[in-house]
Parts: structure tokens; C-alpha cells; sequence
């Protein structure tokens, strides 16, 4: 009886180790398009070599959906297992649903962890709790039609003097040889208190200015000389100067990107995520060079942004908590993070093969250039995202009805936001 | 009771047939409303939580007490004015010069020709009418520009951007509106008018006194279906304008919106509630009159 049930067991055991482990998914939301679903296989094959039977499928979401299907989500308790996106908009997830997990304890274990810098812990911390594991730098640069700048005769812009002068020609010189006036300076935007704000970021920190509109003990810096240099040249931009298409005050992301991928505009922001794209033959075709942002009169110097940091963050109520966080974990490993500069452009490791990148790719990717950072106000002040809409309430009428003077017309604006600010902290 | 069962009983296949619509109307009509109306009472940071905390009327005050919203209101009664009398005046317009015997060829052209608008998406159209205004390479200031006339600043100014929006929607609606128009046109008494004609009566007084009192069901209807559409008007701003410039189209259901991208649920969804209140309010109210004065 005793040899039966030996050879039973034996059988069984046989049987078993035949059949495949149970196959487990895991599920990330992100609103990284086709290139960062392509990153997210990738990541998903090399995970599974540790993990067998372990699969990640990624949804891609246009940002404004990501946004209501993650809070909906977390609040009811359908939530994916892990999310990804930019760590301002995960701390608005967190103020909305108060359900993302800490990830301190999951980074601990990380040994390779050494090329995360105290400002990147310091970025996905909100409320002393960490919200993601940092994955992504989002640097942005300044970029220059290359064949342009060879048909007016100029070089790559270094001060705020030069791309003027860049602009000027851009414009009225017809860089684009068409016999037509349809060129302009700058590719920006306006329309929604981002758009505007984000494009006064770049300028500001560019030039080694600290913070957009209010420093971490909350005081308004707008009005703060050095500060205001820079606000007055940025509104001449989008008037007087005439170095942008009249229509930019409607223009958002997607008009601003028409602009810069159907030739109408000659400078503009790079940001590490779009050189891929760029670079294709039916975009820009790599005619473009990258550098840091001109440096205005009177800054020591100028700078390549960093324009914050792209994280995974996992749900309390994640359907598979544990093993969506050894994933978030294995998302710094040198295979993933090199998937990640190969399909998105950009990473957090510094130990990663760059050799097949385009020159301009490799510009981000060996982060070589002065790097500036953002001062990330929303994880300081709740109160930032109602601020921002007022200021940007505030630039855009003076945009659109541009006063002879600036000077007042920014003193005004600084004693504005103080008093609101004042207000909403008080709230 | 039981009567009203026994009727129920005795119309039971209609009730069965109509069940399925009606479920439908109170999951994907009502529904929705009234979860709307609940997310205006509570806090927004807590507004989609299962457990929402609920703080009365705060953001109806606060809605109210904004000076923004008050002008965003302002310009979406502005609008919706201009709106409804252009659309109905151009309508009723080109109804009656299709109805005529000056356009009897070329008519089915001219009648898909401002009907296919309205079958056109929206989004599609918007786009469209976004690149003819565009300052430097729109169809319309290269037109103007050959005639020698000024440019026209289109969506870039404050002062011509809600006139702007106003054509891409009458170019989008304006067809529906006509349509109504010519099927009460059709359907009206001819009789009447040869009469007024033998008794000496004037074009202008035929259409006046005789014509125009028989298109009042189209009118009321019109206008009603007119009040609700522009009152609500989001689309093309969102394509054309985003509430710009400087605020000069920032209608009540963009305002709205872009208070939900600042996650301020509470107030984005007071702000909708006072909307839907007011829509439901104007028309019930022109309707009622207008109803009766065709009674009597």
C-alpha cells in the first residue's frame, strides 16, 4: 500500500511539474502612446525570465482620461496594478483618491540604486509618503532648425541676444524656401494655464532662475528684478516682437506641435521624448540641433530643464500589490531602463549603452549638458494648481491687450497673486 | 390600485416594448444627472471617494460669488442670443427662398448643400474652420488680403473671436434649423394666401400677416432646440478657441471643464447643475409661452 501511494505521489508530482505555472498579468495605465506600450513589452519579456508566466499589458490613456480613469479606478476599488506618469499629476491622484501605496519600503530592498540623487527621492515624496519609484528624467531642451539656421547664416542660439536675432531672420528670410511668409521665430503656446506657464518655466529656469511664481516659504517672486527681466522679454515674445504665428494665444500642445512637425516654426522646446519622433524621415528627419535654452542679459548661466520625473506608482487596492511592486522595482534594472531610453528616450540610469542613439538623443541620454530643475510647487503648496490658473488668467490679458509698459503691468500682477495666494492658503 | 394594474395588464405588450428604452433613459439619461447634482454638494478633494464628504451648498457659493463665472454667464447668455437669432433668422432665410418658385432649379443642391454641414462632425468642421480664420495662412485673409481689404483677426482678438465661432456654428447647424422650416412651409395653407393675394393684400403683408403666424410651431420648436444648443456650446470652443482670448469665450460649459482639469469636482459640477437649471428653465418657460399663444 505504502509503495502505492509512493508511486501516486511520484505520478502526480510528474504530472505537475508538466503544467505551466499559473499565469499571472499584471496591468499598468500610462499615457506614454504606441512607444512606451512597444517599452512595456520589452520590459515585460525581460521580467518574465525571472518571474515565468508573468506577463504586463500597458493601456495607453490621452493624459485628460488617464487622469478620470485612474481616480475612478482607485476609488472603486478597480484600480490596475500599477500607474504611470509624471509625479505631479500621481500627487493629484493621491489628493483625489488618498490610495497610492508608499513605495519607500520597495525602493529599500533596491540595491543598484545609486544613480537616484536626493532630488529625485525628493520629487516623488508628497505628504512624506513616496509615490513613485523614480524611472524617467524629463529633460527639455532648446531646438533650432539646423537647415534654417544654414540658410540664414546663423549658429546655434546662446543668448537670449542671438536668438532674437534668430527669430528676426526666421521670420522675415524665408528659411524654409518657399517663396512665402510663413515662417516664424518660436513654436510655443497659450491656451490653458499649462501651456503658458510650462513655456515660462523653460525660459525662467533656463536662465538660472529658481522658481516660476512662488518659492517654498510661499513669497511671489514674480516681481523679483531678475525674475521680471526675463517675464517681460518672455510677454514681448507673444507680442511686440512678433517672433510668434498670431494665433498662439489659442494654441496648446497639439497646435504647438503642428507648428514646430509642419515647418512653421524655427526654435522650440525638445523635450528627451520627442527626439525619437523627430528624428523619423516624415517628421523633422533629425534636422534639428539641441542645447541649452538661451541665456538671458544678466543670468550667470543657462541650462538644459529638468522637467520633473516620470514614475510608477501602485495602488492600495492593486489587484496584485506584491508582485506589481517587485515589477515597479525591476523597472530600474539596466535592461529595463535601457528599454526605456530605446522605445521613450529617457531613463534614470547613467550606465547605459547610448552608442545606437542619434546624436540628439544621445544629448539627453548622457545628460552631459548644465541640468537645471524644476522647484515642483505643487508638492509644496496644495493650493498651486488654482494660483497657476489665475496667473495664467492674469498673462493672458495682458497678452492680449499688451500694455506699452510691462514694468507696471508685472508689479501689478506680482501684488495680485499675493493677495490670492494669501486667500488659499488661509482656506 | 388594481384599476391602475388592470390598465397596466391591459397595455402589458406596450409597456414591455417601451421597458428596455426606459431602462436605458434612467441608466444612460437620468442617472448620470442626478450622480452630477450629488457631486456638487460634496468636497471636491473627497468628491469621487465612495465615502464623500458632503458640504451643502459651499460650492454653489463659491460658484456664485466668482466674478469669472459671472462673466463666463454673462457671455454664454451673449452668445446664445446672437446665436439663436442668426442661425433661426438665416434658416428661416434660406427656407423661404427653397420654398419659392425663384429656386426651383438647383434646388435639391442647394438644400443638401446646407444640410450636409450638419451631418459633418463637428470636431472635423471646427478644425476646418479653425485653419480658414488662422491669421497667417487662413483661406479668409488671404481672400481679404487679395481684395485689398484688412485682415480680419478672426479667433486672435477678444473683439472678433465669439463673432468668429458664431459663423463655424451657423455654417454647422444652421441646415437642421432649415429643414424644420421648410417642412412647415410645406405643410402650411396656401389657400390662405391666394386669398389674401385676390383681396389686394401685398407680398410683404401676405407673409407678414398670413404666412409667417403659420410657422410658429417650427418657430417655438426652433428656438427651444436653438436656446438649448447655444446655451451649452463647448465643442467649438474646445477646437477653436479654448476659451480664448483672454477669456472672451470662456462660455459657462468650458469654465466647467476646465475647473474638472484643475480637479475642482465640486465646484466644476455646482457650475454644471446652475447650467442645466437655467437651460431647463429658459426653455420650459419660452415654450410655455409661446404654446399658448399659439392655443389662442
Amino acid at each position: 500500500m505504502a509503495i502505492l501511494r509512493t508511486l501516486l505521489g511520484a505520478a502526480a508530482m510528474a504530472v505537475a511539474g508538466t503544467l505551466p505555472l499559473q499565469a499571472q498579468q499584471l496591468t499598468v495605465w500610462h499615457d506614454l502612446g504606441d512607444n512606451g506600450i512597444k517599452w512595456f513589452e520589452a520590459m515585460s519579456a525581460e521580467f518574465a525570465k525571472s518571474k515565468p508566466g508573468v506577463t504586463v499589458k500597458s493601456l495607453s490613456f490621452p493624459t485628460d482620461q488617464w487622469f478620470g480613469r485612474v481616480i475612478g479606478a482607485l476609488n472603486t476599488d478597480t484600480a490596475p496594478d500599477l500607474i504611470y506618469n509624471n509625479y505631479e499629476r500621481v500627487i493629484r491622484i493621491q489628493d483625489q483618491t488618498g490610495k497610492v501605496s508608499d513605495m519607500k519600503d520597495v525602493l529599500a530592498k533596491v540595491t543598484d540604486k545609486g544613480f537616484l540623487g536626493e532630488d529625485d527621492i525628493k520629487v516623488a515624496t508628497y505628504k512624506g509618503k513616496q509615490i513613485i519609484i523614480p524611472i524617467q528624467r524629463v529633460q527639455m531642451g532648446f531646438g533650432v532648425r539646423k537647415s534654417w539656421l544654414d540658410k540664414v547664416g546663423e549658429k546655434f542660439p546662446e543668448t537670449w541676444d542671438d536668438a532674437k536675432r534668430v527669430a528676426n531672420k526666421f521670420r522675415d528670410s524665408d528659411p524654409d524656401g518657399n517663396g512665402k511668409a510663413d515662417t516664424f521665430g518660436f513654436g510655443l503656446q497659450a491656451a490653458k494655464p499649462r501651456d503658458l506657464i510650462h513655456m515660462l518655466d523653460l525660459f525662467l529656469f533656463g536662465s538660472g532662475i529658481r522658481n516660476t511664481l512662488i518659492d517654498p516659504a510661499g513669497t511671489i517672486m514674480v516681481d523679483e528684478p531678475a525674475h521680471a527681466a526675463v517675464l517681460e522679454e518672455f510677454l514681448k515674445t507673444y507680442t511686440s516682437y512678433k517672433f510668434v504665428a498670431p494665433d498662439t494665444i489659442n494654441h496648446s500642445f497639439p497646435e504647438m506641435y503642428q507648428g514646430i512637425e509642419g515647418g512653421r516654426a524655427g526654435m522650440f522646446r525638445v523635450g528627451d521624448w520627442n527626439v525619437k519622433k523627430w528624428d523619423g524621415e516624415k517628421v523633422l528627419g533629425g534636422d534639428f540641433l539641441v542645447g541649452p535654452w538661451p541665456k538671458m542679459p544678466g543670468a550667470a548661466q543657462n541650462y538644459v530643464v529638468i522637467g520633473g520625473m516620470r514614475g510608477v506608482g501602485v495602488p492600495e487596492n492593486a489587484p496584485n500589490k506584491a508582485l506589481a511592486q517587485e515589477f515597479a522595482a525591476f523597472m530600474l534594472s539596466k535592461a529595463a531602463q535601457q528599454a526605456s531610453l530605446e522605445n521613450v528616450g529617457a531613463a534614470v540610469r547613467k550606465d547605459l549603452d547610448v552608442a545606437a542613439l542619434s546624436p540628439r538623443s544621445q544629448y539627453f541620454a548622457k545628460a552631459e549638458a548644465r541640468l537645471i530643475a524644476y522647484d515642483f510647487p505643487e508638492s509644496i503648496h496644495t493650493f498651486y494648481p488654482e494660483l497657476e490658473a489665475a496667473y495664467h488668467k492674469k498673462l493672458m490679458s495682458g497678452i492680449a491687450n499688451p500694455p506699452a509698459d510691462w514694468k507696471p503691468f508685472i508689479t501689478e500682477t506680482a501684488k495680485e497673486m499675493r493677495d490670492l495666494a494669501a486667500k488659499l492658503k488661509a482656506k | 390600485m388594481i384599476e391602475t394594474l388592470d390598465v397596466v395588464w391591459r397595455h402589458r405588450i406596450f409597456y414591455l416594448f417601451v421597458l428596455p428604452f426606459a431602462v436605458l433613459t434612467i441608466l444612460f439619461g437620468l442617472w448620470p444627472i442626478l450622480l452630477s447634482i450629488q457631486v456638487s454638494f460634496t468636497a471636491s478633494a473627497t468628491a469621487l471617494r465612495p465615502n464623500p464628504t458632503y458640504v451643502g451648498f459651499a460650492n454653489y457659493l463659491v460658484v456664485l460669488s466668482d466674478p469669472a463665472f459671472l462673466a463666463s454667464l454673462t457671455k454664454t447668455f451673449l452668445y446664445t442670443a446672437l446665436s439663436v437669432v442668426a442661425n433661426l433668422a438665416f434658416a428661416l432665410g434660406v427656407a423661404v427662398l427653397l420654398d419659392s418658385a425663384l429656386l426651383t432649379r438647383g434646388n435639391l443642391f442647394f438644400r443638401l448643400a446646407i444640410f450636409l454641414p450638419v451631418v459633418t462632425p463637428d470636431v472635423a468642421g471646427y478644425v476646418v474652420w479653425r485653419w480658414l480664420f488662422d491669421r497667417s495662412f487662413g483661406a479668409i485673409n488671404a481672400m481679404l488680403e487679395m481684395i485689398g481689404a484688412p485682415a480680419f483677426a478672426g479667433l486672435t482678438s477678444a473683439r472678433t473671436a465669439m463673432a468668429s465661432l458664431l459663423i463655424a456654428e451657423l455654417w454647422h447647424h444652421a441646415g437642421f434649423y432649415m429643414i424644420i422650416f421648410l417642412a412647415n412651409l410645406s405643410m402650411r395653407d396656401k389657400a390662405l394666401e391666394e386669398a389674401a393675394h385676390v383681396d389686394g393684400a401685398t407680398a410683404w403683408q401676405r407673409w407678414r400677416y398670413v404666412i409667417l403666424p403659420q410657422l410658429k410651431p417650427a418657430l417655438i420648436i426652433n428656438t427651444v432646440y436653438a436656446l438649448i444648443q447655444f446655451l451649452k456650446t463647448f465643442t467649438v470652443v474646445v477646437v477653436m478657441t479654448k476659451g480664448g482670448p483672454n477669456e472672451a469665450t470662456n462660455f459657462v460649459s468650458y469654465y466647467a471643464y476646465q475647473l474638472f482639469d484643475q480637479g475642482r469636482y465640486g465646484e466644476a459640477t455646482a457650475m454644471a447643475t446652475i447650467l442645466f437649471a437655467i437651460v431647463i428653465l429658459i426653455s420650459l418657460t419660452f415654450y410655455r409661452i409661446a404654446d399658448r399663444e399659439v392655443a389662442a
